[in-house]
């Protein structure tokens, strides 16, 4: 580290810097997917589009099978993030809390899919289903959805519960609360960013799945990632861009909840949210 | 409570997550392992052979050629991923755990989250490319003439365009893991160490990385392990050669010749315990690290 | 350790008892190859009537919008008021997909599936062929099927492999190449790979051509062509022969190593497929891309891929023509309703429709126009031929150039060679 202190302007200077590099990588993609989705016939050397249109995207808007794909989607993701929390919270405390024999076994085993790569599982994952009768309906969809899902969702517990201190518990049990109230007074404010983080991730992983629904789905279930993917394959950016904003907009109200969740536990309100 | 209550708790809470993601991935493994050894009902073999790892381990064949350089690849691009998200996810969270909460700094860096790999490399290429936004810019600015004139930041050699992908997409995801855990432990070390006159380089070092590491490792694990075995990124931000073990894998899964599966397996099982090794490896780090500094 | 090891075994144990579980199902039995499920091909209304209420999964790549377009009105519409089958277009990324979802179908004896019909050629129609999982001998037997010319050889052998009943055709298409006429005149257009070679010289950095590889065909088919022209004959490939391969390979990998350095990036990349051609073409960072459409650059400009004035052309030789097919799986859950699209494909004035730029696919004819009796088909045939627009490679000029594909077998020497050879290798 450089003696920053001795040079507040050339600190400034490289702060700024970075800030500005952070900013044009993080959101100059979004205006770039902006711009294509509201144009076309937009080519080098045109610094701004020539042919403004929002003909392609309101025509996807309005698609039924967009729509459906859209319904699936929240389906599908929503399921999938309260069934991953409710095997994820469990599992997470004691992974978190306890120490036991086999400890790392398990971790081992709850982190094998996203240590495997889905080229390697997806094809047997979807004969098993397969098998079992389960593909083609939502509850196949959403079961292969929790094999890369949950891990997401144990990891974000992890970090809170490695911290987590139980005595709270303990005090409020022994202060006569029942195990309802621990659970709601104590537990849950204590756990909510983590929570809140762990909810997100299940949502955003579940969300962006393409090949395991396509395989499992067998063409029943049709999400957005499903039109999106068939999209890029194409090709054209205004397609593209305009199903990726569509794809976008619930994720991102996700994001601002949890963003939401993580600014009010540092008891602060959160301010200048849109 | 007993202690064989409290192991019979402990198993109980893991049942139902051990039983979703073992169960299916247990068993779609070893069919995976099963077609990596040429056990292909699709084409009626039934004799087990190691021929693909062979012939990807020695270097004969077609993928075996472009096997080594491939692993070298694929290990560069993703621990230079991993180390630049971790780095910079550690240093934006320390920055932002110690200032009061605003949510349009922390939406604004999160919010590529929304958007898939694909897209997401989709939307650097029309940023970065040679004809893309910036080079646009450049052209109206008068810098250059041409496109070919622009620097090469996506599609280029060394894996430049897929590193910086995997950063900018993975280093939110990571900050999020740091602050999820900084918001739930409260600023107050850092304070001390502060009063205690600890510049910021030093505060991050030995205040916010030890409270952070074993969640941040984690997320690290994860990230190494998603950019070593994922092909949509190094597909399309890559170039043509050198490529990544997983590109190489795919090729051999649309490969209209179906004995090419077994070879596409055993890339697909060899990328996973890559990475079981150097996520390993970086658990046996951390240890020595949790250690040196206790 | 030791206590770990043996829950280790007990896991290892659970999962091979599984899988054991699984395998112990049998697998599906293969039917005998005359039925096409319990459909009588030669009984046309049996099958119609069957098909009726059926709901048809016609799995196709989905990633242009207008032939997604071109589709729902022009197959799923009449599908709907003629013979009452709703059309579930499924959309995929890659027809490979499809491919794997029927080979997992396979793996679990899953019968019916989930696919009906697939759009396909080439290697996808290999694969599944290979793993025997096509509806045989029924494409011949279509009514429609005598509108076919299937003596031609282009459209009898799909990548060089024998069609055999086991798909039918949609569409024709034909290796062209497209220019910017806003930036170059036609005067100036190079008309064979030697000239080829003459204005890259002239122009470096200007020209590319789609990496040789699985999935990226019309970058193999660029390099067949430069085979064809530098052994003086395309007919010759169309058996497979080692030792000609060895012959002329050199050669080919010669000129292709002569181009490199004055390709874009000088030859450090290639395009992996057409989209990424199209992008570089219309953002002026090569002066050309290529297309397989009888209506040429048209499809790519309703798009929005290409600027308005780019236009088509081919070399006087050596452009390889080849045909698009549909084909059932053979545990398709409603065949009839498939057979039923198959033969609706090659209906006169569907095919006529599917030419013209304005409706979005812009694929030539499957049908041989010369076998429609009826006058008022073939007026519209003939009418939809003279409609293609500017953007479309003079008919004269794709007729003149036009060579069958080579053999199967060459598909992997080439690309695997183009590999080791030209991308890896050193012979700048």
């Amino acid at each position: 580290m450089m003696p920053d202190a001795t040079h507040p302007p050339a600190r400034r200077a490289a702060a700024l810097l970075g800030r500005m590099v952070l900013g044009a990588v993080l959101l100059g993609p979004i205006l770039a997917l902006l711009l294509h989705a509201s144009s076309t016939h937009w080519f080098f050397p045109r610094l701004v589009p020539a042919e403004w249109t929002l003909a392609p995207l309101l025509r996807q808007l309005g698609d039924p099978r967009t729509r459906a794909a859209l319904g699936a989607s929240l389906l599908t993701a929503g399921i999938t993030t309260g069934i991953a929390l409710l095997l994820g919270l469990p599992a997470a405390r004691v992974l978190g809390l306890r120490t036991f024999r086999g400890r790392s076994l398990v971790l081992l085993v709850l982190f094998l899919p996203n240590i495997v790569p889905p080229l390697a599982i997806g094809m047997g994952l979807n004969v098993l289903l397969l098998r079992l009768g389960l593909a083609g309906s939502i509850a196949g969809v959403v079961l292969v959805h929790l094999v890369p899902v949950v891990p997401y969702a144990i990891l974000a517990l992890l970090g809170v519960f490695a911290r987590y201190d139980e005595g709270y518990e303990l005090q409020a049990r022994t202060l006569g609360a029942n195990p309802c109230q621990v659970w709601l007074r104590v537990a849950l404010p204590l756990l909510w960013p983590g929570l809140a983080v762990a909810a997100l991730f299940a949502f955003l992983v579940s969300w962006s799945q393409y090949v395991l629904t396509l395989l499992v789905g067998g063409g029943q279930v049709i999400t957005l990632p499903i039109l999106l993917f068939a999209a890029v394959s194409g090709g054209n950016p205004t397609s593209i861009a305009g199903l990726a904003l569509l794809f976008a907009a619930p994720p991102a109200v996700a994001i601002a909840l949890a963003v939401r969740a993580l600014a009010a536990a540092a008891g602060q309100p959160a301010r200048g949210m849109s | 409570m007993t202690r064989a209550r409290q192991t019979f708790g402990i198993w109980l809470a893991l049942a139902p997550a051990l039983a979703v993601v073992g169960l299916l991935v247990g068993a779609s493994l070893a069919y995976g392992v099963a077609q990596s050894l040429g056990l292909l009902a699709i084409l009626g073999t039934s004799q087990v052979s190691v021929a693909a790892y062979r012939d990807l381990l020695d270097g004969t064949g077609p993928a075996g050629r472009e096997f080594w350089p491939a692993l070298g690849f694929s290990l560069w691009v993703s621990l230079a991923s991993t180390g630049l998200s971790a780095l910079g996810a550690l240093l934006v969270a320390a920055a932002l755990g110690r200032r009061p909460a605003d949510g349009t700094i922390l939406l604004m860096l999160n919010l590529n989250l929304a958007f898939p790999h694909l897209v997401w490399a989709v939307a650097l290429g029309l940023l970065l490319g040679q004809s893309g936004l910036l080079a646009r810019l450049a052209a109206a600015l008068g810098l250059i003439d041409a496109p070919a004139e622009f620097p090469v930041l996506v599609r280029d050699r060394d894996g430049l365009g897929i590193i910086l992908h995997y950063v900018s997409k993975e280093m939110p995801f990571l900050m999020l893991i740091v602050l999820a855990v900084l918001r739930t432990q409260g600023t107050e070390y850092d304070l001390v160490a502060e009063n205690l006159g600890a510049d910021g380089w030093q505060r991050v070092r030995h205040i916010t990385l030890p409270l952070v590491l074993p969640a941040l490792a984690a997320g690290s694990a994860l990230v190494f392990a998603f950019s070593f075995g994922a092909y949509e990124v190094p597909a399309l931000l890559g170039v043509r050669y050198p490529r990544t073990l997983a590109v190489l894998a795919l090729e051999s899964f649309v490969n209209p010749d179906l004995r090419q599966r077994a070879t596409g397996m055993a890339l697909g099982l060899i990328i996973g315990l890559v990475t079981l090794v150097v996520v390993g490896l970086g658990r046996a780090w951390q240890r020595a690290e949790v250690r040196h500094d206790a | 350790m030791r206590n770990r090891l043996i829950s280790l075994g007990t896991l290892a144990g659970l999962i091979a008892a599984i899988i054991a579980g699984c395998g112990s199902q049998p697998a599906a039995p293969t039917p005998p190859p005359a039925a096409a499920g319990k459909l009588n091909l030669d009984d046309w209304e049996s099958i119609v009537a069957a098909a009726q209420g059926q709901t048809l999964n016609w799995y196709m790549w989905g990633g242009s919008e207008s032939i997604n377009r071109f589709v729902d009105e022009f197959y799923g519409v009449p599908l709907a008021e003629r013979y009452g089958i709703t059309l579930n277009r499924v959309p995929i990324a890659d027809t490979v997909d499809a491919v794997n979802q029927v080979l997992s179908e396979k793996e679990a004896g899953t019968d019916p599936g989930a696919v009906d019909i697939i759009w396909i050629n080439g290697e996808n129609f290999l694969s599944l062929k290979q793993a025997g999982m096509l509806l045989p001998d029924w494409s011949r037997r279509l009514p429609n099927a005598r509108l076919v010319d299937w003596d031609n050889p282009a459209l009898a052998f799909d990548f060089g492999e024998p069609v055999e009943g086991y798909e039918s055709p949609w569409s024709s298409a034909q290796f062209q190449l497209i220019y910017d006429s806003a930036r170059m005149g036609e005067a100036g257009l190079p008309r064979s790979y030697a000239r080829l070679l003459e204005w890259a010289k002239a122009n470096p950095g200007r020209f590319t051509y789609i990496a040789p590889g699985p999935g990226a065909f019309q970058g193999t088919r660029f390099v067949k062509g430069a085979l064809f022209e530098l052994s003086g004959d395309a007919a010759q490939w169309v058996s497979h022969d080692q030792a000609r391969w060895e012959r002329w390979s050199p050669a080919l990998w010669a000129y292709l190593n002569a181009l490199k350095p004055y390709l874009w990036r000088q030859g450090e990349t290639y395009p992996r497929d057409e989209n990424e051609l199209h992008s570089l073409f219309a953002n002026g960072e090569v002066d050309f891309s290529i297309t397989q459409a009888i209506a040429g650059a048209g499809p790519l400009i309703a798009e929005g891929l290409v600027p308005a004035t780019a236009r088509a052309f081919v070399f006087d030789d050596y452009m390889i023509g080849d045909v698009n097919y549909v084909a059932i799986p053979r545990n398709a859950p409603n065949k009839a309703a498939a057979l039923v699209l198959a033969n609706l494909i090659l209906e006169p004035e569907l095919q006529a429709a599917q030419i013209l730029p304005e409706h979005g696919f812009g694929l030539g004819y499957a049908i041989d126009v010369t076998r429609v009796t009826d006058p008022a088909q073939l007026a519209a045939l003939e009418a939809a031929q003279s409609r293609l627009g500017a953007a479309a490679t003079p008919a004269a000029d794709l007729a003149g150039a036009l060579v069958g594909d080579a053999a199967g077998a060459y598909q992997r020497l080439v690309e695997d060679g183009w590999r080791e050879h030209v991308l890896i290798g050193t012979g700048q």
